[in-house]
């Protein structure tokens, strides 16, 4: 008897003497809510306090057309790099004028920044969803030490529970990787105090934009 | 993990006078439980996501085949390879297995307390595999060669300059103390070794039923660089970690981080399904998924069945004062503190563990806390009442709670002998009203007088009274 | 109301005053009280040391002694917490104990809980004059949900003045024969408990269960502290009268 046959044959026989259990499937199906703390008036007022609550930086603006230029002045007023990757769906934006050298491939040890777009953004925690994909690479938001989101106001939800149904409506199934991220990354394993930049980006600056992106994010 | 419970009592005599322990331990108090009150105070409705949380693993609990083979339908329905282990030993030879199959020789790792418990670094590394640490805390342990003290906090007893020698000795760069330009250290030191590694093996917080996924919840990062760069990745978990949909664990997702760490969210959730597409540029090409059982599915159906339901927060421990007292390593083994004590002697067997489940006042704090309504008190007290079943118990003590309980059913000799104590207590403590050396008891009076008493007993008093 | 009196073993053989205190305060609110006189022990000792059997023994031995009266008040959360939220499980199989046992639990109540919720007490008559702090022992506070009830009390007797300590419902350590198994780390939440009473300044530390009152007395002498007074809360309520010496 091969270990998966003899544990789960051990698990039946602990479950038999226990009550009947609901139908697994069902419950699958139907995959009811737990109970949800209530999230208030204003989404993105919301989304941007929990996210400077996490060391995110948080920008709104109307148009796509103004991103690049509060990235450039992001970046300058750091003294970081004029430098970043992106998601190939960002790459039509005007980042020359801006003044910033960008370029829509995956990330490498030896790039500044990487400027992603997001699935959702969760106002309840200030976090962005960020889904993999051959168009959304997630070397991108991982290895520079900038990461950059811009974020579609339309796509500014209130808890994870609905962004699950959005994902299922848009996609139906979950790609290879879901991302929660939720600012920059962080350590505390010494003295218990807590150090930004551990493994991941050092900073993360999202930008909440009024525009819909052209390809899906 | 080499299992030393039973040198309980020597090492937790040895941290309570521990200075530099007690001053770390100290830490606890601002940093988890201060911190945990305030995240969870954000909460309005606490109470009823608390009994969502109990009923959501309750419910797989009940059903935990059926839960299971879904899972394995989904993720391997997604190209991901599921493994099933009956012992650490097991465990240990799936990975070394899949390691030698992929060609694998460099491996990066982020924490996971199932493969501390199999002992996985060590067996890979006799199999000639070289595995690194990644997560800071879990990387200083390696460098240090210790285990873990803590399930959240794994160096919760170290300090900056532990840390700092370690790295001095290790890194071959000058010395420093400031615990930003230790981490700095760490980042750099690491970057590389993720950008070389063949494969990466992560734990796993929780597994998606319905779709198949493995969760990781992170703060650092290096989970996610384990699980995008490397070609394989092994996931090492428990059986009992299936949760039934992404429902469900967005409602543990809400509890795990702020009673374990004061967080909303950790950094980052990853939901990993399936192996990467062929038009993706990162993600591994292989995908495998190990369940181990090690003893897990011998508490269902029995009254340890709610220890199952834990989701690793660590706040028994945070807010236990044994636990405050003596650190993590007094315990022996993977699993410290209340759910220490009652995992430890469940999975390694009463023998090893007489202590455990011994060293507690029942006093409930860790119940109180559970995210999940682990009865933890009442789990103890069943761990005592198997030792006595088993007659693991000292003679001595045995028959002590067996004289008390037949004098006790004798009012007629029970007052009698109350009377003679009360009488014999009251003169030796003389004047002062209280003993500093009392024969038998010497675990009260080393540290502690004992008060006396009057001499006469409430019995006598009232009969006398009533006359 | 007629009220029996558990007594424990503790006060019954290191301070009787409490159990007089607390006969004072039931007949002060109104009680017919009795104290069955072959009462001993509640069976908590073997019980939390995993012998199960001696403890169910003990117990038929309370139930018998105990069934028959309106209530029966114990000055001790852990005593009260035993008989009321243990007994019935000890007789899982015995339906005819089961239910018997379920009927004196339903009646069992710790002192201070049953001052305020069943028969109320609304004038004290004890004479408290200064600043005490309260310690919450765990049974009573956790298994009872004993927390309010004292500090109500508390609250109607005009001289008294409370000094809430840090971590107050924290363990003390005492745990029963934890205190002499695990005698140094039992000391070492002891000494912390004492470090939070000294911390607030207070005359007198007070707390409903007499296990924990020796154990914090008996530390706060070895430390040196000689002068914080230490009562358990019917002492302060019943006042000097009535108590025997």
């Amino acid at each position: 008897m091969s270990a998966r046959e003899a544990i789960l044959a051990r698990l039946a026989r602990a479950r038999g003497a226990g009550p009947a259990p609901e139908d697994a499937d069902d419950r699958i199906r139907r995959h009811p809510r737990g109970p949800i703390p209530p999230s208030g008036d204003d989404p993105v007022r919301r989304f941007r306090e929990q996210a400077l609550g996490l060391r995110s930086d948080v920008a709104t603006v109307t148009s796509l057309a103004e991103v690049p230029e509060r990235v450039a002045g992001y970046l300058r007023e750091r003294q970081l790099p004029m430098q970043a990757v992106c998601w190939p769906a960002l790459m039509a934006l005007d980042w020359r004028a801006a003044g910033l050298d960008v370029q829509a491939r995956p990330a490498r040890g030896d790039d500044a920044a990487g400027i992603t777009g997001a699935f959702a953004a969760i106002t309840e925690t200030g976090t962005l969803m960020l889904l993999s994909g051959p168009d959304t690479p997630g070397t991108v938001s991982l290895l520079p030490e900038t990461h950059i989101a811009v974020v579609e106001r339309a796509r500014v939800v209130a808890t994870m529970e609905e962004a699950w149904d959005r994902l299922r409506a848009e996609h139906g199934s979950l790609p290879r990787a879901v991302t929660f991220v939720s600012g920059p990354s962080r350590t505390a394993d010494i003295e218990q105090t807590i150090t930004l930049g551990a493994h991941g980006p050092y900073r993360v600056f999202i930008i909440v934009v009024d525009d819909a992106l052209a390809a899906e994010a | 993990m080499q299992v030393t419970a039973l040198q309980f009592k020597r090492r937790a005599a040895a941290n309570l006078h521990d200075e530099k322990l007690q001053r770390a331990l100290a830490r606890l108090q601002t940093k988890f439980v201060d911190a945990r009150a305030a995240a969870i105070a954000e909460l309005p409705d606490y109470g009823s996501i608390r009994d969502a949380a109990a009923e959501i693993r309750d419910r797989v609990l009940r059903d935990l085949d059926g839960y299971l083979r879904r899972f394995e339908q989904e993720a391997t329905a997604r190209g991901a390879v599921v493994h099933w282990a009956e012992s650490a030993a097991d465990v240990n030879r799936i990975v070394a297995d899949i390691a030698e199959q992929h060609g694998v020789r460099r491996i990066v790792k982020a924490k996971s307390m199932v493969s501390e418990e199999c002992g996985l670094d060590d067996a890979l590394a006799e199999a000639g595999l070289e595995v690194l640490e990644t997560d800071l805390g879990e990387y200083i342990l390696q460098l240090a060669h210790e285990p873990p003290s803590h399930i959240v906090a794994p160096v919760v007893h170290k300090s900056k300059e532990d840390v700092a020698d370690l790295f001095a000795a290790a890194h071959h760069r000058p010395r420093t103390t400031e615990i930003g330009g230790l981490c700095r250290e760490a980042r750099e030191v690491l970057r590389p070794r993720f950008l070389a590694a063949d494969m990466g093996i992560t734990g796993a917080n929780f597994l998606v039923g319905e779709t198949g996924s493995v969760v990781l919840v992170t703060n650092e990062g290096n989970g996610r660089l384990c699980t995008t760069l490397p070609r394989v990745h092994v996931a090492v978990t428990g059986i009992e970690k299936v949760v039934a949909t992404l429902e469900d664990t967005t409602t543990l997702l809400r509890l795990l981080p702020r009673v374990a760490t004061g967080q909303s969210i950790t950094n980052y959730v990853s939901l990993l399904t399936g192996i990467r597409r062929e038009d993706e540029s990162d993600g591994p090409e292989h995908f495998h998924i190990v369940l181990l059982d090690n003893g897990r599915s011998r508490l269902l159906g029995t009254e340890l069945q709610p220890m199952l339901r834990c989701i690793r927060c660590g706040a028994c421990m945070n807010h236990c004062p044994v636990y405050q007292g003596i650190g993590g390593h007094a315990y022996g083994w993977v699993y410290p503190g209340p759910m220490g004590a009652v995992l430890t002697p469940a999975f390694v067997g009463l023998e090893d563990t007489l202590d455990l489940p011994h060293a507690s006042t029942l006093c409930g704090e860790c119940a109180e806390v559970c995210p999940v309504k682990i009865p933890l008190p009442d789990l103890l007290r069943h761990l005592r009442q198997r030792q006595v079943e088993r007659h693991l118990r000292p003679w001595s003590e045995r028959a002590a709670l067996r004289a008390w309980a037949w004098l006790a059913r004798h009012p007629a000799l029970y007052a009698l002998g109350a009377r003679i104590v009360a009488r014999a207590l009251h003169l030796c403590a003389g004047r002062k009203g209280r003993l500093r050396h009392l024969l038998g008891v010497s675990g009260w009076t080393g540290e502690r007088d004992l008060p006396a008493p009057t001499g006469r007993t409430f019995r006598d008093l009232y009969r006398a009274r009533r006359r | 109301m007629r009220v029996a009196l558990f007594v424990t073993c503790l006060v019954d053989l290191m301070r009787p005053s409490i159990g007089f205190a607390a006969l004072r305060l039931l007949e002060a609110a109104g009680c017919e009280v009795v104290v069955p006189s072959t009462q001993t022990c509640c069976g908590q000792p073997g019980y939390n040391a995993g012998d199960r059997a001696a403890a169910a023994a003990l117990a038929r031995k309370v139930i018998g002694e105990f069934d028959g009266c309106d209530a029966v008040v114990a000055p001790s959360g852990s005593c009260a917490a035993m008989i009321r939220v243990h007994y019935p499980a000890l007789f899982d199989g015995e339906p005819t104990m089961r239910a018997a046992a379920e009927r004196v639990a339903g009646r069992t109540y710790e002192l201070t809980d049953f001052l305020v919720n069943v028969a109320p007490l609304e004038t004290i008559p004890g004479r408290y004059d200064g600043t005490l702090t309260y310690h919450d022992s765990c049974a009573g506070l956790r298994e009872l949900g004993v927390q309010a009830q004292p500090r109500a009390l508390l609250a109607r007797m005009p001289g008294v003045v409370i000094t809430e300590m840090r971590e107050s419902t924290t363990c003390c350590g005492f745990g029963g024969t934890f205190s002499v198994k695990f005698g140094d780390l039992s000391a070492h939440m002891a000494d912390n408990k004492c470090a939070h009473i000294a911390q607030t300044g207070a005359a007198a530390i007070v707390a409903g269960d007499l296990g924990c009152l020796l154990n914090i007395e008996g530390r706060l002498r070895r430390r040196g502290d000689l002068h914080t007074r230490v009562w358990h809360i019917a002492e302060v309520l019943a006042g000097d009268d009535g108590v025997c010496r």
